[in-house]
């Protein structure tokens, strides 16, 4: 391989990772914008999205590698289990909201936060229980298709996380900007007070950015599972807190803050374990967010409170 | 004031109570002692945890149900050193264990860790409580190593003893047999931070250096990170013929997995961290297809000796076993035959007398006769290597069938 090369794969290396972590962020973020909450549930959230979208697949017969579809049966197969896991996955969040979070909406202080933490704790424990440590074996049906680009090779299954990813963040995108509960949020997002005077119901605009929220995050689930074709009960920690980082350093509360910082951060990863060492990724990752904190305190593309659409 | 009736009362309480308790020495004939047992039965390691533990409990069934030890019955009491956070063991929860265990007064010898990074919490809490254990596979040498005595156990005398033995002869026989078999000439190392995966990929390392084998790199990986494959491109680039991994399945498997895509003409090997049903069944094929693996540890599996054994334990449990679970057995059989022998003697049964039986042990055991050195480590030292070969009539997950015996790595 030439340097070249080597710089080329490294980067569709982190721009694989970067998806996903976006994806995450979009998570932290969207409730962040709204609540100025950090909702660490959603580390498993992810977590559990990527077991439904397992249970999905295998509801289809798929097991491990073995089985290979292609054309219509493959997009079928995939739409389906999109659908299921977003759909799931943006349920169990509402009713995180709903059940855990609700009724602390009034209190001043940590407790929120506090109660994510344990909620996140429940689930990771939940799916230890049902489903046991081991890691499972993630069903795959994409045909191993191969794009040589010079010495770098390029994956089928990595062009359409690009490509999924690309189409869930525009679409949340048109969403937030365009839609009139994306408005409400907007507004919210800017002065809960004020957008409440306006009409604007606050508890359906929480539900829509944990619903969404939650939904992008089962879907980074099941592209995880295609991506690596394993699954289990502990991946949520480490991507959770990429993510998180990610969307800190784009600026919380920031939807393309998020989508930068996620590709940032797997960009990071990836040129870090090319070209220091793969043992120090999370100092490098941790070293860039505080560097960037120093000087931009409100993450790369967030303005500081009060004024934080 | 004692009136006469209040001390007829007494008397008579006095008369029963020594009754009672003549009665209680009258049946101690059927005294029963504690066997600890620590393995890593939460996380990624839960499987060959399980199957350590059956080992263990074969045993002691065994030879409470025949009387081995006349008057003498012996009871596992079982710890879990893997918390759900670590997700596989947890050093801190190990530490936690000794402790429970040596508080315990009837617990006169245990078995365990699985793990060397549990054994290193483990071993200066039992030193000081001076309780022997034996491991049937943590393989790190320094837990034994006189060097570090100080630190492993500060008391004097060994209490870790093993029934395999350690990475300063597993790393470096597949070190050899990288270079002498395989005919590698170049090679990239990984670890997976642990205490285990680092020392077994530092003896390998200095051995293939000194074989000749050319380094082309070294690195750690966080085995709760999902994505290897910046390094492994980085391997890619460099070209190396072979790729050795030390640690076990949490990292591995997603290492075996992503390695299949990226570096697939790669020969890649690693200890016995990468020797489970695990490879088998959450790596599968074609993924795990080619991967060499070393166990400390003779193979027994297929030899006639072991034929009863297996099954013996595929009709107790209705699960296949594996080498370590018959080193845990065989933990297990060395224990019995010590208390044995210092019951004989007529001494007290005590932590203390039992720690020196199995110093002096000499027990015929499944894997041939087990005696100790005088570190605790396993007089025999032999490496077995296999690779993985699917085999189309095996279950998935039969490690006995779908991990092929390759031999005996040479030792240097």
């Amino acid at each position: 391989m030439t340097n070249f090369d080597l710089l080329l794969q490294q980067t569709i290396n982190g721009l694989s990772l970067g998806a996903m972590y976006a994806l995450l962020a979009l998570g932290f973020t969207l409730v962040y914008g709204i609540l100025e909450l950090i909702n660490f549930s959603h580390f498993n959230v992810f977590m559990v999205g990527s077991f439904v979208a397992m249970a999905t697949l295998q509801a289809f017969g798929l097991n491990g590698q073995q089985v290979i579809l292609t054309g219509l049966p493959l997009a079928g197969v995939l739409l389906v289990a999109f659908a299921v896991t977003m759909t799931v996955s943006g349920a169990l969040g509402v009713l995180i909201e709903r059940l855990s979070l609700r009724p602390l909406r009034n209190v001043k202080g940590p407790a929120a936060m506090i109660t994510t933490i344990g909620v996140s704790y429940i689930l990771f424990n939940i799916v230890l229980l049902y489903e046991g440590a081991d890691a499972k074996n993630f069903p795959n049906p994409m045909p191993a298709v191969r794009f040589h680009l010079g010495g770098a090779v390029l994956d089928l299954r990595v062009v359409l996380i690009w490509i999924v990813a690309s189409l869930l963040m525009a679409g949340l995108w048109l969403f937030v900007q365009k839609s009139r509960i994306g408005k409400a949020m907007r507004a919210t997002a800017q002065d809960p007070e004020a957008a409440r005077m306006m009409g604007v119901e606050v508890d359906r605009v929480i539900i829509t950015a944990f619903f969404l929220g939650s939904a992008l995050a089962g879907a980074g689930g099941l592209i995880f599972g295609l991506y690596y074709n394993f699954t289990s009960f502990i991946i949520g920690f480490t991507a959770g807190l990429r993510a998180f980082t990610a969307a800190v350093l784009g600026g919380i509360g920031n939807v393309p803050g998020a989508m930068v910082g996620g590709l940032i951060i797997g960009m990071i990863e990836a040129m870090g374990g090319q070209f220091i060492a793969t043992a120090w990724t999370d100092v490098i990752i941790f070293s860039i967010l505080v560097l960037v904190l120093v000087f931009k305190p409100a993450g790369l593309f967030g303005r500081l409170a009060p004024n934080k659409s | 004031m004692l009136t006469r009736r209040g001390a007829a009362q007494l008397i008579a309480t006095a008369a029963v109570a020594a009754a009672w308790v003549g009665s209680k020495t009258a049946r101690a004939a059927d005294a029963t002692y504690k066997v600890g047992l620590d393995a890593s039965l939460t996380g990624a390691d839960a499987e060959s945890a399980i199957r350590v533990r059956n080992g263990v409990t074969m045993a002691l069934d065994e030879a409470n149900a025949a009387n081995a030890i006349p008057g003498i019955k012996l009871e596992l009491v079982p710890f879990d050193d893997g918390t759900a956070t670590a997700g596989q063991y947890d050093p801190a929860q190990a530490a936690t264990n000794a402790r429970k265990m040596v508080s315990d007064k009837d617990i006169v010898a245990a078995v365990g860790p699985q793990m060397s990074g549990a054994g290193k919490a483990m071993a200066p809490i039992l030193s000081e409580g001076g309780l022997a254990i034996i491991t049937p596979s943590s393989t790190n040498p320094d837990i034994t190593n006189p060097k570090f005595a100080e630190q492993f156990r500060p008391a004097g005398k060994p209490i870790y003893f093993r029934t395999v033995t350690t990475d300063a002869y597993q790393g470096p026989n597949m070190a050899n047999f990288f270079a002498d078999t395989l005919k590698v000439k170049s090679v990239y190392v990984l670890d997976d931070s642990g205490a285990y995966g680092v020392g077994i990929a530092d003896t390998f390392q200095a051995q293939a250096e000194k074989k000749g084998i050319k380094i082309l790199g070294r690195d750690r990986l966080d085995p709760k990170a999902s994505d290897y494959s910046a390094i492994l491109t980085k391997i890619k680039s460099l070209g190396p013929q072979a790729l050795y991994y030390g640690g076990v399945g949490q990292a591995g498997v997603k290492l075996a997995k992503q390695a299949y895509d990226i570096i697939p003409d790669v020969i890649k090997g690693g200890g016995d961290g990468m020797y489970g049903p695990a490879m088998l069944t959450a790596v599968g094929f074609p993924a795990a297809a080619g991967w060499y693996a070393s166990i400390a540890a003779p193979h027994l599996m297929g030899d006639t000796k072991a034929q009863t054994f297996v099954d013996n334990y595929v009709k107790k449990f209705n699960a296949p076993p594996d080498d370590y679970t018959i080193t845990a057995y065989d933990a297990t059989l060395v224990i019995i035959d010590s208390v044995k022998r210092v019951a004989a003697s007529g001494k007290p049964v005590t932590r203390e007398a039992v720690r020196d039986a199995i110093q002096t042990a000499k027990v015929d055991t499944i894997q041939g006769p087990v005696s100790f050195d005088a570190n605790g480590d396993l007089a025999d030292r032999t490496v077995s290597v296999f690779q993985i070969k699917k085999d189309p009539s095996a279950r998935e997950d039969d490690v006995s069938r779908n991990y092929q015996y390759i031999g005996v790595a040479p030792q240097s």
